[in-house]
């Protein structure tokens, strides 16, 4: 596994406003609020790919009933998201579960400096909520046809499988396979744009996951069943 | 307005692969063959906030009865469009409304060149599709609070209202139905990310331009 010391994909990183309207700060400081505000029992981090499932009806059906909060920020890298965790969005919640979905933009880094940059998150998860599962989702292929990011998306997912299991509350879930059709092109049926999720994309990620968050929520720690008397 | 030479924002230009998955240019194969299969009558053209309308629910309800076809793609500045449409996206198709809306990614321009780059676009529209209307949507305001961009953007929307204001083959329609509240923020129940429209954003945007497009002696002529 890369020191995090010596991986770029794990140093915490705001975003510079290049545009000059703020937008990335202001996301970040709405939700250090509804973490004042809210008793998430689940919370979502990563970038777009979280962000835009909040949007569709799907959210609504699925995600919301089990008091969800969904912190993406679209075009977050590894380094972002660790640095929006550590200013912030951690305080004051103790969700049983995290869903974290993140990778995708890591342009400048090589396929085990993003993997590194995600086990460093759930590494962090884990230390600051001992008692959450964390689910990390895979890096989704992109493109309409095969292309190097498909490669390097594959290779993340490969070592995530192999380095989670040694964090103990850590899952991983990739769906990667049902979005390449046989002549290896990828749908926009799926995929609006060949990276971002339909609303029946998402659908075919959001079973298997809820699946799995139906199961970690129902393995109530013996304290919270108590206080439900 | 800048002539077409000195301006970047009117001059075609496709989007660089940088990322190297082709997505660009993949989706601009897509549209140039929907002109090969299909016959709109309204042409949705543009960036992000055009992409993302045809996700929502609002598009199968409103447009897709007016037999329409969007062709935005998330990033795109007017530049891109203009290349877009150079290369095929207008090809093969006689729509009767072309629908407009890009500007609010031309970072780096000014609000004059950007507003040569929408009336290039108008321009290209027109040589193309002599007999469509091409109906031009004001720039949206954009960040949680006040700031330069909102500025720029609102000064586009002004010098694209005045130089439309002589034209019979375009139009100017302002969408915002006051996404900028008394206190001068915008809410993240309008815009999630302060930019991109969320469902109830699209529909305070959406009716009113359906209503203008689907009235009965359209070609989107306003009064």
């Amino acid at each position: 596994m890369s020191g995090d010391d010596l991986n770029p994909a794990a140093v915490p990183q705001p975003v510079e406003d290049l545009h000059g309207d703020g937008r990335w700060l202001a996301q970040h400081a709405r939700f250090v609020q509804e973490c004042k505000d809210g008793e998430p029992e689940v919370l979502f981090v990563g970038d777009s790919m979280v962000q835009l499932m909040e949007q569709y009806e799907i959210w609504r059906e699925m995600f919301s009933p089990l008091h969800a909060l969904n912190f993406g920020l679209a075009g977050d890298t590894t380094c972002n998201v660790l640095w929006r965790l550590q200013n912030g969005e951690l305080q004051n919640i103790r969700p049983k579960a995290v869903v974290l979905w993140v990778g995708t933009n890591n342009h400048g880094h090589t396929a085990e400096q993003v993997a590194g940059g995600i086990v460093a998150i759930a590494q962090l998860l884990t230390n600051r909520l001992p008692k959450a599962k964390i689910v990390v989702l895979g890096l989704l292929p992109r493109g309409e046809r095969p292309n190097p990011l498909r490669e390097k998306n594959a290779a993340v997912n490969r070592l995530l499988c192999s380095w989670l299991p040694r964090l103990g509350q850590a899952s991983f879930l990739d769906v990667s396979k049902e979005f390449v059709h046989a002549d290896g092109t990828i749908s926009s049926q799926d995929m609006f744009d060949y990276l971002h999720l339909t609303s029946a994309g998402y659908r075919t990620l959001a079973k298997p996951l809820l699946d799995l968050l139906l199961q970690i929520l129902e393995e109530t720690p013996e304290d919270r069943r108590a206080s439900l008397v | 307005m800048s002539a077409e030479a000195s301006n970047p924002a009117a001059t075609p230009t496709p989007c660089e692969d940088a990322q190297g998955d082709g997505r660009w240019m993949s989706q601009h194969v897509r549209f140039v063959s929907e002109c090969k299969e299909r016959e709109p009558d309204v042409v949705f053209v543009g960036d992000s906030l055009v992409q993302l309308m045809h996700q929502f629910g609002i598009w199968r309800q409103l447009f897709s009865p007016l037999h329409c076809l969007n062709f935005g793609i998330g990033g795109d500045a007017t530049q891109h469009v203009l290349w877009r449409l150079s290369n095929g996206e207008l090809d093969n198709i006689s729509p009767k409304v072309v629908v407009l809306w890009v500007g609010t990614n031309n970072h780096g321009h000014t609000a004059e060149q950007i507003a040569g780059g929408i009336m290039a676009i108008v321009q290209l529209i027109h040589n193309k599709l002599p007999h469509a209307h091409t109906l031009v949507l004001g720039v949206l305001p954009r960040g949680r609070m006040p700031n330069p961009l909102r500025e720029r953007n609102a000064q586009v929307n002004k010098l694209v209202q005045d130089a439309l204001s002589s034209l019979s083959h375009a139009s100017f329609f302002n969408v915002d139905p006051g996404f900028v509240l008394s206190d001068g923020s915008i809410s993240h129940q309008d815009m999630y990310d302060y930019l991109h429209l969320t469902a109830h954003g699209y529909q305070a945007v959406c009716e009113p331009l359906h209503s203008l497009i689907a009235r009965p002696d359209t070609n989107g002529t306003l009064a």
